[in-house]
């Protein structure tokens, strides 16, 4: 299994823990890939306001370069499958329009035919790796850790860029995973909602009030962490819980937002410190130990 | 208490029309609609508005006479004149209040054709014209900052020394009864299509307006005149809009064969929609519809096409059958969709009883007559609900205020608690949903004595046991069992008004075709029937007929 | 087919307000019935206190928005057999984001007073001397995408930034403002989007989630059209906003690295001048140097970033020309 690998802007800037844990959660389930270092950004929904078809040519672009290896695209951001997935359905409802944007590629001698596809790794781990095999890559079983999912906007919405219809499973792969790791799924009304990041920027009471409402949430039901396949979604949830909880009296700051790969990567058996957890900004002592306390199964 | 100079009772387009109307005259105007404006009924419109643009070749004469001997020449046809010379007018103001007609090459207003007419004079926006005509005049309520009763539901009219001066209403929210006071009352209330089922009407279409003009003692005219709309859908009766026809589709019958060449050679499948609707009729009756209808077929239209121009159409297809117009032809059979018949009215709206008006479907000027032509009706709204406010807005200058007794208040307090305190019994929808399903037996696309006569004995048994139902729900905010009790009170007046009219015309003319008098008889039955609530009589209803107003077309033989 | 329906039921006459019960009904209905047909069905033979709004059941009077399996939809074209698996339970709820008035029914207010809000008609400067306004087809078939709103509020209901702030002027009043911004015949176009652009809930604050444009029963794309305006906003020189300048800075760091660089972006986002939040965004940078994961000072460039730079450079000069 080899993918042409677009591990997205944070986890090769703000958020180095979740490329470091991505790669070695590929490493123990035998992915091969290699790095699209001269891809650009998705734009991520932002350069898309300002100009659809500057952020689609950069997005065919991507797909043109893994096209070029024969490899499928994957991705470890939310944002980014959903932002490629929408320029890449563009493209495929309307042939003039692919024309036209290959010919932005040509001086590259880079050309867009529709061969490839744009594939989470949470989708890759339901649908291509299966629950079953994927449970043998785990060393722990974390029964008795609670987890709640939560998925980023662009992962679950437009539907219809995301080929619900002939893969219904990836609306429910977080859960599904998290069940594959034998942890207690906390389901709560947030988890496809908005983290609140787009508008971090513009509008911080608006949107630390949505890190408030989510983690708080999900802390009250009992949620030792929650999981995200969305690196965005972790800045927020994870960056700025504190100050959110604190504006908006949603008790303690005491969620830790778990990227994806770091809780294969707990189960794998994988030291927290090459998975990175030391550097979120919750603190993430009392997961570790929870986690550590269980025995490694046979 | 309440006070306005004019009341409008409906918010669809012939009451946001007047309302408009009213607002720019200076008057102090309220509407009161038991749904929001928005969810009216002349949402449902699709195909268009018809309009003889004289600045562009078409003359108002040739649409004067299209609609006339679209009425089977039942319609009159001053107020027919009326309608057609401000048709250009009417049309125009609504573009210029913001409405996006669809366009030609010229960046002018572009049409389509409709039935019973060879020009094509019907304007439109998509196949979603009512809806694109309603959220407009609703904007142009919030702009004037018009005064609008949401949700508040009309129990009863004030009448003083016979002078209509206000109305009794439940606010639906809180469950509190209000009289409000006016100079004049404009109904625009809409139709009645929830007396029969199936039908492509709303749920909210239980003739109020009809019932409560009748009880003050105005006549309804013509209430045997029911349109069936030749393309609904089966089981739900959704339509699907004459605009399907208007831009080319064809009716296939089981065989495949496109059969109104045959009953119609010149107009084909846009010849009246009563012709059409028999057409259909006849060829299911003859074996060869396909489990109960005929085939609509616009494949040969294109997918962009139909798209573009019917987008409304293909979402309502795919939704509400499965079936991709593009790929496939959709079963569509006759269903009722229009009452020609209301509340009888002279030209500028007004009726016998002073203070009282009435415009739209609830209203008979009469211009659609024993049938009305497609993309007519929105044009009847506009021109007559702008009508009736003006005259109106004219009256109220000379009259006093109602008197602010609450003597009306308190009986219809008493009448509602009455309802609310019957024991247990008949439920509303149970004989609602009997007499619907009765009315379209006996009142069909084909109709004689004997399957009329069914339709009256179901509503002296709806009379029997309207006094036994019982409201379930005693609650005050939001109580639709209320609601439905007293709508249901209202249909069945409708009823009886369509049952005993139909049962006076003794011809076949326009949309009341009787198979066992098949000729239209213009000796004797050149007049309209005028339904009148006579509490005296045996059935209720006492039933007159008044002459037709012909002005320079003499009744012919109609040929499509 | 048998069918189990779910109901959330509120009668402010016997419960507090926030409360609620749920009734469980099972009925024999079409194979092909909607989840209104149901709800009538209960209305009629069950439960005649059951209170919903309903109309045209043909999905364009926009009464009977609710929300069915926690998404808000117009129920008259929900097919049961396609939100649930035989034998499963359909649940129904009153739409968020909308107080609730009776059971199923929430108040109109919320929606309509946010699309008053818009200045919601045509503001032409003057009226053609005769006839109607000439205008292309394609401009008023532009403004079908708007016009084909029922304002039936499912965006409303499901709207995110609603959920936490309640002066968002909300997706379908903005949709609404698109539909006369881009009409040819109204004359307000600048002053609209200056408004638009300035005021509290504007523009600037969607999070461009998709909730809208995923619920929308009428195809508006709601988000779309507020992101058209941004666009529109900026090019009619409104651009002393933080929605601006983020925009702007992440062009730019797009533009010149191939990658983005959040630091820089949060800063240019703020403003140079605005000291609170740089010292704001200082606090939170520290943590996260403290931490081991601040982005680098230099931004980690994509590989050949020129050829990026590139296609921004092209780009750019075709919209400019």
């Amino acid at each position: 299994m080899k993918f042409a690998f677009y591990p997205g802007c944070v986890a090769r800037g703000a958020g180095p823990e979740l490329f470091d844990s991505a790669v070695a959660v590929m490493d123990r389930l035998g992915i091969e890939w290699v790095e699209l270092t001269g891809a650009a950004c998705t734009g991520a929904g932002v350069l898309q306001e300002k100009d659809q078809k500057l952020g689609d040519i950069l997005n065919i672009r991507t797909l043109a370069m893994a096209e070029e290896l024969g490899l499928p695209v994957l991705t470890i951001c939310s944002t980014c499958q959903g932002v490629m997935a929408q320029a890449d359905r563009r493209v495929r409802r309307d042939a003039d329009y692919l024309e036209e944007i290959n010919g932005y590629l040509a001086e590259e001698g880079l050309s867009y035919s529709g061969n490839t596809t744009v594939k989470h790794l949470l989708w890759v781990l339901v649908e291509d790796i299966g629950v079953e095999t994927l449970q043998k890559t785990f060393v722990k079983e974390l029964s008795g850790v609670n987890l709640a999912p939560f998925y980023g906007c662009y992962i679950v919405r437009p539907s219809d860029a995301l080929g619900f219809d002939e893969n219904p499973e990836r609306q429910t792969s977080l859960e599904t995973v998290i069940e594959a790791v034998g942890g207690n799924v906390i389901d709560f009304p947030g988890k496809t909602a908005c983290c609140g990041f787009p508008i971090l920027l513009i509008n911080q009471r608006n949107s630390l009030r949505m890190v408030a409402n989510h983690t708080g949430t999900a802390s009250e039901l009992g949620a030792d962490a929650m999981v995200t396949p969305c690196p965005l979604c972790h800045l927020n949830l994870d960056g700025y819980q504190p100050k959110a909880r604190r504006q908006n009296n949603r008790g303690k700051a005491d969620l830790p937002i778990i990227h994806l790969p770091q809780l294969l990567g707990l189960a794998m058996g994988i030291d927290s410190k090459t998975l990175g957890l030391g550097k979120h900004l919750v603190n993430t002592r009392d997961i570790i130990r929870k986690v550590e306390s269980i025995a490694v199964s046979s | 208490m309440y006070k306005h100079d004019v009341l409008i009772i409906g918010a669809g387009l012939a009451g946001l029309r007047a309302a408009v109307e009213a607002t720019r005259l200076g008057l102090d105007v309220a509407v009161i609609s038991k749904v929001h404006p928005v969810r009216s009924h002349s949402n449902a419109a699709q195909g268009g508005i018809n309009a003889p643009l004289t600045d562009r070749g078409d003359d108002w004469e040739g649409h004067a006479l299209d609609t006339i001997k679209g009425s089977d020449y039942l319609a009159d046809q001053d107020a027919v004149e009326i309608m057609s010379s401000e048709a250009g007018d009417a049309v125009i103001e609504l573009e210029r209040m913001g409405v996006i007609f669809s366009r030609g090459e010229d960046g002018r207003l572009g049409t389509r054709r409709f039935g019973g007419q060879l020009v094509a004079r019907t304007f439109f926006v998509g196949a979603i014209t009512g809806s694109a005509i309603l959220h407009v005049l609703y904007e142009q309520a919030l702009k004037y900052g018009l005064n609008v009763y949401e949700e508040w539901f009309v129990t009863d009219l004030i009448i003083e020394d016979g002078r209509c001066v206000g109305v009794v209403a439940l606010d639906i929210k809180t469950g509190v009864l209000h009289s409000i006071w006016a100079k004049a009352v404009i109904m625009a209330a809409g139709g009645a299509g929830r007396v029969f089922e199936p039908s492509t009407n709303a749920i909210i279409c239980t003739g109020d307006g009809l019932a409560l003009a009748w009880r003050a003692g105005v006549p309804m005219m013509d209430m045997e005149m029911v349109q069936y709309h030749p393309t609904t859908l089966a089981r739900t009766g959704i339509l699907l809009s004459e605009a399907a026809r208007g831009e080319g589709a064809y009716l296939l019958n089981s065989e495949g064969e496109r059969f109104m060449l045959k009953y119609a050679p010149q107009y084909e499948e846009l010849a009246s929609r009563d012709v059409v609707s028999r057409s259909e009729q006849t060829e299911i009756n003859e074996g060869r519809g396909v489990d109960g209808n005929v085939l609509l077929d616009l494949r040969h239209l294109g997918r962009e096409f139909i798209e573009d121009r019917l987008g409304y159409l293909q979402e309502v297809a795919v939704e509400f059958l499965g079936i991709d117009l593009a790929e496939q032809p959709v079963p569509v059979r006759p269903g009722v969709h229009y009452i020609m018949g209301g509340i009888k009215t002279d030209v500028d709206g007004a009726t016998i009883v002073p203070g009282l008006y009435a415009a739209g479907e609830c209203a008979n000027v009469s211009v659609h007559g024993a049938n009305r032509l497609g993309a007519n009706s929105l044009l009847d709204t506009v021109v007559f609900g702008r009508r009736s406010a003006v005259h109106a807005s004219e009256y109220v200058k000379s009259v006093d205020a109602g008197s602010g007794s609450d003597e009306h208040l308190d009986e219809a307090k008493a009448r509602i608690q009455s309802l609310l305190d019957r024991e247990p019994n008949e439920n509303w929808a149970a004989v609602r949903n009997y007499m619907a399903n009765e009315m379209t037996k006996g009142i069909g696309v084909f109709r004689d004595q004997s399957s009329m006569e069914g339709a009256k004995a179901a509503i002296d048994n709806v009379s029997e046991r309207m006094p036994k139902i019982a409201v379930q729900n005693k609650g005050k905010v939001f109580n639709t069992d209320l609601i439905f009790t007293l709508e249901m009170e209202f249909m069945a007046d409708v009823g009886k008004a369509i049952v005993h009219s139909a049962l006076a015309r003794k011809e076949s003319r326009g949309a009341h075709f009787r198979t066992d008098i098949t000729e239209r008889d213009d000796e004797n039955w050149l007049k309209h029937t005028l339904a009148y609530q006579d509490l005296e009589s045996e059935d209720g209803v006492r039933i007159e007929t008044s002459p037709v107003t012909i002005t320079k077309w003499e009744p012919v033989k109609r040929v499509y | 087919m048998q069918s189990k329906i779910k109901v959330s039921r509120f009668d402010p006459e016997t419960m507090g307000a926030g409360q609620r019960r749920w009734d469980e009904f099972e009925l024999d209905v079409h194979p092909s019935a909607t989840v209104l047909d149901a709800l009538i069905q209960i209305r009629e033979e069950v439960d005649g206190t059951l209170a919903l709004r309903c109309a045209c059941r043909a999905s364009i009077c926009g009464s009977c928005g609710m929300r069915v399996n926690g998404d808000a939809k117009l129920v008259c074209k929900t097919r049961i057999a396609d939100v649930v698996e035989e034998g499963e339970t359909v649940v129904i709820e009153p739409m968020g984001n909308q107080p609730v008035i009776k059971d199923l029914v929430v108040t109109l207010d919320t929606f309509f007073d946010k699309v008053r809000q818009v200045d919601p008609y045509l503001q032409p400067d003057a009226e053609p001397e005769q006839g109607e306004y000439v205008a292309s087809d394609e401009s008023m078939v532009n403004l079908l995408t708007a016009m084909n709103c029922i304002m039936c509020g499912a965006c409303v209901s499901d709207c995110t930034v609603l959920e936490v702030d309640e002066a968002f002027i909300g997706p379908a009043a903005l949709a609404k403002a698109w539909r006369f911004v881009e009409d040819p015949r109204d004359d307000q176009r600048d002053e609209r989007l200056k408004e638009l652009n300035d005021v509290e809930g504007g523009i600037w604050d969607c999070t461009r989630c998709f909730k809208c444009v995923e619920v929308c029963p009428k195809d508006v794309a709601p988000m779309d059209r507020i992101m058209e305006m941004r666009d529109m906003a900026i090019e009619a020189g409104n651009r002393n906003t933080p929605g601006y300048r983020h925009t702007e800075s992440f062009n730019n760091s797009v533009k010149k690295h191939g990658r983005l660089d959040e630091a820089r972006l949060a800063v240019e986002s703020a403003g140079y001048t605005n000291v609170p939040r740089l010292i704001d965004l200082a606090e939170i940078g520290v943590k996260s140097v403290l931490k081991g994961k601040m982005p680098p000072i230099m931004p980690h460039k994509a590989d050949n970033s020129e050829k990026i730079t590139r296609i921004f450079d092209q780009v750019e000069s075709e919209r400019n020309s």
